[in-house]
């Protein structure tokens, strides 16, 4: 595969209308050199299932005109019944319900858990820590954001292998075919909303000190959340924010691996980790791209796209376009301007960018503090996964104490 | 220098107040707030920074 337009024409693609990456299995661990042919030569591209935008330019202008990019359900088909809340909804709806969350994502209410999520990478590193070795996708970043996730919830930490299962079987959903896919995704669908509700029925006769608790009683427009809407609150979140936190966080001890001369600077001085999960964020982007349905006919960059068209925005490639960063290949956790796009942008910027930023910076500041020397395996390379970049093989070695 | 934050754009990234606390807070929603629009020349290189990283450029300024 040798051109970006020769891997979307000849990818994947017909036996995956429903994904919006133009990644595969073999790219999705180093897509730069395409972002970077989609730049430069096709940054406005057609495939088979929708039009790619690649630039800073245009990636910034889509996220922001959200009655023209919308993002409703016509977007993308996860086994949802109804539209995802907030992301499946259009203004001016949308704001009501960022109102009611934001406070409850916002800086402030998530440095409460610091302390907490230090603990828990710790006792995650505790476990491995003397064999000199770990798988880093199962010992660290499955279970941080998870266990984190269900504890913000008030979900028994036993359900986390259900939350896993359900999480895996609507964003890599097993089948051969796009309909067997969809029925899996449906099936799941289902039993995502019966999990909730049922956890919501208790909440409902006893409230705990959790989030479920607080969206019973939360207000939007002077009337109480309804119990449809905390679900479809509920099934966002589950697929928000258990795999784009450990996809990010295998993507960067990844490169940390590869790039001995990086994680030393880290080592040295913890100061820079904050500006290194910035940057890796930019580099990486383990969420590549983000899908959304035209709703006119416009022109972008020459080319004309019409209303039904199905887009990607494609924020991998919007986060290496040297028209916005200088010297884009050079990863550098000092950059002193960094416009990246890796939690989106507009009315639909991830309402867990900061909770996602506190995991990242203290698992980081952590797995240095405790295992500074670590390497891949010898002989061993890491796998990604398509669609978002989860590492789901890294094997790593180190010494031991 | 002057600095003002539109606020048809900001959307709550926080770049600006984490990186600058001395000119950007955050109101309730993680969404900016300028509690002084006129910089002093000793915080316009703050200033620049929280401009620089805002990915909606929704902070500008006015020399
Ligand atoms: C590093 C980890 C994460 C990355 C890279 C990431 C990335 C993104 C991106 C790119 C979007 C925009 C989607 C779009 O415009 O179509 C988004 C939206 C969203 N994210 Fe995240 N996310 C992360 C972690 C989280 C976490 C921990 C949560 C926890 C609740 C979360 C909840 C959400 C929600 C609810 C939205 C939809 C917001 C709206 O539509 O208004 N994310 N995320
Ligand atoms: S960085 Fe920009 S979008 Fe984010 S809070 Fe500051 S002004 Fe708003």
């Amino acid at each position: 595969m040798d051109t970006a337009a020769g891997a979307a024409a000849t990818g994947n693609a017909d036996e995956l209308p429903d994904n919006p990456f133009v990644l595969d299995n073999e790219t999705a661990g180093e897509p730069q050199p395409i972002f970077k042919t989609l730049l430069s030569d096709a940054p406005v591209m057609r495939t088979d299932f929708g039009v790619v935008i690649a630039r800073h330019e245009d990636a910034q202008f889509a996220l922001r005109n959200s009655e023209l990019f919308s993002s409703d359900m016509d977007a993308i088909s996860i086994g949802n019944v109804r539209p995802l809340i907030p992301l499946q909804i259009n203004p001016p709806d949308h704001v009501k319900y960022r109102r009611l969350l934001d406070p409850l994502f916002a800086p402030k209410q998530v440095a409460l858990l610091e302390q907490d999520v230090r603990e828990l990478t710790n006792q995650l590193i505790d476990e491995f820590v003397d064999r000199g070795e770990c798988e880093f996708n199962s010992s660290v970043a499955i279970p941080l954001p998870c266990t984190v996730f269900l504890r913000l919830l008030g979900l028994p930490l036993e359900d986390l292998d259900l939350f896993l299962e359900f999480k895996d079987n609507i964003i890599r959903a097993p089948g051969e075919t796009d309909v067997e896919m969809a029925r899996v995704r449906a099936a799941t669908g289902e039993r995502i909303y019966d999990y909730f509700n049922h956890v919501l029925d208790e909440r409902e006769v006893e409230r705990r000190d959790d989030l479920l608790s607080q969206f019973l009683d939360a207000q939007v427009d002077d009337h109480k959340l309804t119990r449809e809407d905390i679900l479809d609150i509920c099934y966002l979140f589950l697929l928000a924010g258990l795999d784009t936190v450990t996809a990010s966080l295998g993507c960067m001890v990844s490169y940390l691996a590869q790039h001995p001369e990086q994680r030393r600077r880290l080592v040295d001085d913890p100061t820079l980790v904050p500006g290194a999960v910035e940057e890796l964020l930019r580099w990486e982007t383990p969420v590549p791209g983000v899908p959304r349905v035209l709703t006119r006919d416009m022109e972008i960059a020459g080319e004309q796209l019409k209303a039904g068209d199905h887009i990607t925005v494609l924020l991998g490639s919007a986060n290496i376009d040297e028209t916005e960063f200088p010297e884009p290949d050079n990863v550098d956790f000092e950059r002193p301007a960094n416009r990246h796009m890796a939690f989106g942008g507009g009315i639909h910027r991830c309402l867990g960018s900061h909770l996602a930023r506190l995991e990242l910076r203290v698992a980081l500041e952590e797995l240095h503090r405790r295992i500074p020397d670590y390497a891949l395996k010898p002989g061993e390379t890491p796998r990604y996964t398509q669609g978002i970049r989860a590492v789901e093989y890294l094997p790593l070695v180190f010494p031991a104490p | 220098m002057k600095v003002r934050v539109d606020p048809e754009l900001c959307v709550g990234h926080g770049r600006c107040y984490v990186l600058a606390p001395e000119v950007f807070e955050a109101d309730e929603r993680g969404l900016c707030l300028i509690p002084v629009a006129e910089v002093p020349p000793e915080l316009e290189a703050k200033a620049r920074i929280g401009e620089e990283n805002c990915p909606e450029r929704a902070i500008v300024i006015e020399d």
